[in-house]
C-alpha cells in the first residue's frame, strides 16, 4: 500500500496522525474501484435515488420526506453489516500497534469512514432536506443544512459503530438484524402489488398516524426545527447534537478499548454458554429417542440458537412468512394471513438446505461412531421439527385470529405436509451440495455460503409435499374438505419419511466424500459479468451466458403468463391464457408454468457447470 | 509382548496394500502396516507424506482406492460398525461442532457412543478433572485454544474406553504440563493392554514413548519396525532425514546473523 506509515513520536502532529487512516482508506477504494465497478455502479444507483429524493422535496410532504431520510440514514448503517462492508475499511484494530491515542485514532478512522461512495451520496441525499426548508427562507435553509449535517454524522457514526460492534462480532444481536432486515427487504418485494398503493398515499401526504410518530424520529427534527415554535426548534436541534456527541463518545470509547487492550467488542451472549454439568435438562420428552439421534438433535438445538448464520436464516423465514401474509393488509387483503405459518416454516426450510456447510468438518465424530450417519440424520430433522413446529403453528394461529373470516383450512392442512418435507429434505440437500462456510470457528453474516440450487430444492420438495392439499382444495370436491388435514399429515410424513431415506443413503455411503466436500474451504473465485456488451466474453462463455438467458427470461412464463392468470386471474393482452377460457386458459396457464420451470431449472443447471474463472 | 501372544492376538491395525489417489497425486501408494496389540505404534514422515490420509482411511474419513484394512482382525471397509466402537479417533485439522462448550461436546460424542447417561456423566467429569480441562469445559469451541481443542479431542477418543487410540498430531500446541499429563494417560492406556497409534513431527516423543515406529515418505512405507532398529545406532531425527533423502540446510549462508554487532 503506498502510504506513509506512521510518524513516531511526540513529533507527529495531531492532524498528520488523523490524515493517515484517511489515506489508507482512500488507497484502498482506488484499488477497489480499479479491481470492481460493483460500487461505481451501486454509487450511480445512489445518486439516482438521492436525485429523487431532493426532486420529491421540492413539493413533496414534509413528515414523508423525513420518513424517507431516516429511511435512508438507518439503511447506511445497516445494509453494510448484510454486505460484508467491514471490507475495504479501516477498522481500529489496524492501528493497534501504532503510537496513536484514542481519541485522534477515533477521529482518524471517522475521517476515513467519510470516504466512501456511501457517505457522499448520502450526504447529496441529506441535501434534500435544505431544499425542501428553501420555501421558508434563507435562516431555514442553514438550520434544515446543519441538521442534514448532523443526520449524516449520525449515519457515520452509527454506521461505524455497528460494522465494529455488530457486523465484526458475527454474534447473534447481528444475525437477528440481518435476518430481519432481509427478511423485511424480501416480504416488502414479495408484496409491492400490496405496498405500492399504501406508498402512493404516503407520496401525496402522510398519514396521521405517521405524522404523530415522526415527532419522535430525528430525521424529521431539521424541518420541524424550522415549521414548528422557536423554542421547540431550538430544543430538537440541541437534541440532535447531543444524540451525535453521544454517539461520538461511544465510538470513542470503543476504539480506545481495541487499540489498548486490543480486545475487540463482543456483545454479551456470543460467547456464553451453559457451564458443565450432568446434562439433566436433556431428560424427559426426548427420552424415547435413540442416545445417540438425541445427542445430535440437542447439538442442534444448541447450534440453532447460538449459531450466528442460523440465527439468520430463522429470523428471516418467520419475518419474510409474516410479512408476505400480513402486509397485502395494507391494501385491506386478509385473505393470506393464515397462510403466515406455512409460509414461515417453507422459508425454513429454504433456508435450512446449506446447514451442514455452515459446521465444517464436523461430520467426522459422527463418521467415526457406530450407526453415527443415521443419528445424524434423524437428529438434524427432528431438531428442526422441534425447533419450527411451534413457530409455524403460532403464526398459523396468530393469522387466523387476525383473519376469523377467512378459511383457514387450506392453510393448516399444508402446515403438516411443509413440516414433514422441510424437517427431513434439505438435511439431504445440504449433503448433496456442500458448502463450507470459509471459517465455522467465527463466521459473519458476510460469509453467508446459501447455495441458490439448494434453496430452490428445498422449497420446491415443501411445495410438492403441499400439492396433494393444494390440488384438492382448488380442484377437489368440497366433500373432501374434511379430510384435508388426513393428507396434508400424511404427505408430510411421506416427504418426512423419503428425505430421511435419501440422507441416510448419502451419507452412509458417501460419507467421507461428503467429509472432503466440507473440508473444501477455498471458494473457486466468482464469475465476472461484463456490465457492458463484450462480444469476446459471451463467445468464450457460452453455457453462462445461456444460463443467464434462461435465468432471466424464465421467470416470465411462470409469473406474468402463469400465476397471475391462474391465481389472480388477471388476463392483460399479452397474456397468452388471457384469450382463453374455462380449462384451456387453465391448462395454458399450468404449461406456461412448466416451460418456465424447466426453462429456469436448465438455467441452473448451466450456471452451476459454468467454467469457473483460472479453474481447469 | 510376546511372541505367542503375537501370534494368537490378531494385530490392533493391519493395513496392507493402501492405495489412495487425489486427482493425479497419489497421496498413499501401496502402504503395509501393522500394529501389535498393547504397543505404542510412531507413524512418522515429512509434510505431505500421506500419514493423515493413511490415518483417515484407517478409520473411514477417507475412502481407500483399494488395499484391506483390518482392527482387531475385523474387517475395517465392512464391519464398520463394530470396528468404529473399538476405535477412538483423534484427526488433526478439523473442526468440532464449534457452537458446544468443550463439556457439552464430550456430552455429545457419549451420546453417540450410545453411554448410558450415568457412566458419561462420570467419565466426562473424570476426563475433565484429569486433563485440566475446568476451562475448556465451559467455553465454546470456536473460542478454545488449539492445545485446548486437542486435548478436548483427546477426551472424547477415550470416553468410550476404546481398544484402539488412532491420533494425528495429539501434542500439537499442547503446552509442556499438559503433554506430561496426556503422556501419562496413554501410557495407562497402553498398559492396561489398549493399542496406541499416533502420528507425529516429533522424533523425541517417538523415541520416549514408542515401541515401534513406520516412516513414511511420498506415499510409501520406508522403514518400519522397533523404534531402535530404525534408528540403527542414530539419533531417529538424523535416522530420518537419511531416511528421506532430505539435505538438513541451515549450516551454510545467512553469515550477518552472526556477526560481531
Amino acid at each position: 500500500m503506498s502510504v506513509e506509515p506512521f510518524a513516531s513520536g511526540p513529533r507527529a502532529g495531531t492532524l498528520a496522525v488523523i490524515a493517515v487512516p484517511a489515506r489508507m482508506r482512500a488507497t484502498m477504494l482506488r484499488r477497489s474501484l480499479r479491481e470492481h465497478p460493483g460500487p461505481a455502479v451501486a454509487g450511480l444507483v445512489g445518486l439516482l435515488a438521492a436525485g429523487w429524493l431532493i426532486r420529491y422535496a421540492l413539493h413533496g410532504d414534509q413528515h414523508t420526506l423525513g420518513l424517507l431520510a431516516g429511511a435512508w440514514v438507518l439503511g447506511w448503517i445497516v445494509l453494510p453489516l448484510l454486505l460484508g462492508g467491514g471490507r475495504g475499511q479501516v477498522r481500529p484494530a489496524h492501528l493497534r500497534l501504532e503510537p496513536i491515542g484514542g481519541v485522534p485514532a477515533a477521529m482518524g478512522l471517522l475521517a476515513a469512514s467519510a470516504i466512501g461512495i456511501g457517505p457522499a451520496v448520502s450526504l447529496v441525499a441529506l441535501a434534500a432536506l435544505p431544499v425542501h426548508a428553501a420555501r421558508y427562507g434563507a435562516v431555514a435553509v442553514l438550520v434544515t443544512a446543519c441538521g442534514a449535517v448532523l443526520l449524516w454524522l449520525l449515519g457515520l457514526i452509527g454506521s461505524a459503530i455497528a460494522l465494529e460492534v455488530v457486523g465484526h462480532a458475527g454474534g447473534p444481536t447481528g444475525a437477528l438484524l440481518t435476518g430481519i432486515f432481509t427478511g423485511t427487504a424480501m416480504g416488502v418485494a414479495g408484496s409491492l402489488w400490496a405496498v405500492f398503493p399504501w406508498v402512493s398515499v404516503l407520496l401525496v401526504a402522510a398519514p396521521q398516524e405517521v405524522v404523530r410518530g415522526m415527532a419522535y424520529v430525528p430525521s424529521g427534527w431539521p424541518i420541524t426545527a424550522v415549521t414548528g415554535p422557536t423554542g421547540q426548534g431550538v430544543r430538537v436541534m440541541a437534541t440532535l447534537v447531543g444524540i451525535v456527541v453521544l454517539c461520538a463518545a461511544a465510538y470513542l470509547m470503543l476504539v480506545r478499548r481495541v487499540i489498548t487492550t486490543g480486545v475487540p467488542f463482543r456483545p454479551r451472549g456470543t460467547t456464553a454458554a451453559s457451564p458443565p454439568g450432568d446434562g439433566r435438562s436433556q431428560r424427559g420428552w426426548r427420552e424415547w429417542m435413540p442416545a445417540a439421534t438425541r445427542a445430535v438433535a440437542g447439538r442442534e438445538l444448541r447450534a440453532w440458537t447460538r449459531h450466528p448464520l442460523r440465527l439468520q436464516y430463522l429470523a428471516f423465514a418467520v419475518v419474510y412468512g409474516a410479512l408476505l401474509a400480513g402486509l397485502p393488509l395494507l391494501s385491506d387483503v386478509d385473505l393470506l394471513l393464515p397462510w403466515a405459518g406455512p409460509l414461515a416454516v417453507l422459508g425454513a426450510a429454504a433456508m435450512s438446505a446449506g446447514l451442514v456447510g455452515l459446521d465444517g468438518t464436523a461430520l467426522w465424530l459422527p463418521l467415526t461412531s457406530p450407526g453415527g450417519e443415521r443419528a445424524e440424520v434423524r437428529g438434524r430433522a427432528l431438531a428442526w421439527l422441534v425447533l419450527v413446529t411451534p413457530i409455524g403453528v403460532l403464526l398459523a394461529i396468530a393469522g387466523v385470529l387476525l383473519a376469523p373470516d377467512v378459511d383457514p383450512l387450506a392453510a393448516l392442512s399444508t402446515l403438516p405436509a411443509l413440516l414433514g418435507a422441510g424437517a427431513a429434505v434439505p438435511v439431504w440437500v445440504s449433503l448433496l451440495r456442500v458448502r463450507p462456510v470459509a471459517d465455522p470457528r467465527h463466521p459473519t453474516s458476510a460469509d453467508n455460503p446459501t447455495d441458490i440450487v439448494s434453496v430452490l430444492v428445498a422449497t420446491a420438495a415443501g411445495l410438492l409435499a403441499a400439492a396433494p392439499v393444494l390440488a384438492l382444495v382448488i380442484w377437489g370436491p368440497s366433500e373432501v374438505a374434511p379430510l384435508l388435514p388426513l393428507v396434508g399429515l400424511f404427505s408430510g410424513a411421506a416427504a418426512w419419511r423419503g428425505g430421511i431415506w435419501l440422507a441416510d443413503e448419502r451419507l452412509t455411503r458417501r460419507g467421507p466424500d461428503v467429509l472432503a466436500a466440507a473440508g473444501q474451504r477455498s471458494r473457486p473465485p466468482d464469475t465476472v459479468l461484463p456490465l457492458t456488451w463484450d462480444a469476446q466474453w459471451y463467445r468464450e462463455n457460452k453455457s453462462t451466458a445461456w444460463a443467464l438467458g434462461l435465468l432471466t427470461a424464465g421467470w416470465i412464463p411462470v409469473i406474468p403468463q402463469g400465476v397471475m392468470p391462474l391465481a389472480f386471474g388477471i388476463d392483460s393482452g399479452w397474456i397468452v391464457a388471457g384469450h382463453l377460457s374455462g380449462s384451456a386458459h387453465t391448462a395454458v396457464g399450468l404449461a406456461m408454468v412448466g416451460l418456465g420451470v424447466v426453462m429456469l431449472l436448465a438455467g441452473l443447471v448451466l450456471w452451476d457447470r459454468r467454467p469457473q474463472p483460472g479453474g481447469s | 509382548m510376546g511372541t505367542y501372544a503375537r501370534r494368537v492376538i490378531p494385530p490392533a491395525l493391519e493395513i496392507r496394500s493402501l492405495v489412495k489417489t487425489f486427482a493425479a497425486h497419489r497421496a498413499v501408494d501401496g502402504i503395509d502396516l501393522t500394529v501389535h496389540p498393547g504397543t505404542f505404534h510412531g507413524i512418522v514422515g515429512p509434510n505431505g507424506a500421506g500419514k493423515s490420509t493413511t490415518i483417515g482411511m484407517a478409520v473411514g474419513l477417507v475412502t481407500p482406492d483399494s488395499g484391506q484394512i483390518r482392527i482387531l482382525g475385523h474387517d475395517a471397509l465392512r464391519d464398520r460398525g463394530l470396528t468404529r466402537a473399538l476405535t477412538g479417533v483423534l484427526p488433526d485439522g478439523l473442526d468440532f461442532p464449534e457452537r458446544l462448550t468443550g463439556a457439552e461436546l464430550l456430552r455429545y460424542s457419549a451420546g453417540l457412543r450410545g453411554l448410558n447417561r450415568a457412566a458419561a456423566t462420570d467419565r466426562v467429569a473424570e476426563l475433565i478433572d484429569v486433563l485440566g480441562l475446568a476451562k475448556g469445559a465451559g467455553t465454546p469451541l470456536a473460542d478454545c485454544s488449539t492445545g485446548t481443542r486437542k486435548k478436548l479431542g483427546l477426551a472424547q477418543a477415550l470416553l468410550h474406553a476404546p481398544r484402539l487410540l488412532v491420533l494425528d498430531e495429539p501434542f500439537e500446541a499442547v503446552d509442556p504440563v499438559s503433554a506430561a499429563t496426556i503422556r501419562r494417560v496413554l501410557r495407562r492406556f497402553v498398559a492396561g493392554g489398549g493399542t496406541c497409534v499416533l502420528s507425529t513431527h516429533s522424533m523425541l516423543l517417538v523415541e520416549q514413548m514408542c515401541d515401534e515406529v513406520t516412516v513414511i515418505h511420498q506415499g510409501r512405507v520406508v522403514a518400519g519396525g522397533p523404534v531402535a532398529e530404525v534408528a540403527a545406532g542414530s539419533s531417529l531425527e538424523d535416522r530420518f532425514v537419511e531416511l528421506v533423502g532430505a539435505e538438513a540446510s541451515g549450516s551454510a549462508g545467512l553469515d550477518w546473523l552472526t556477526e560481531a554487532r
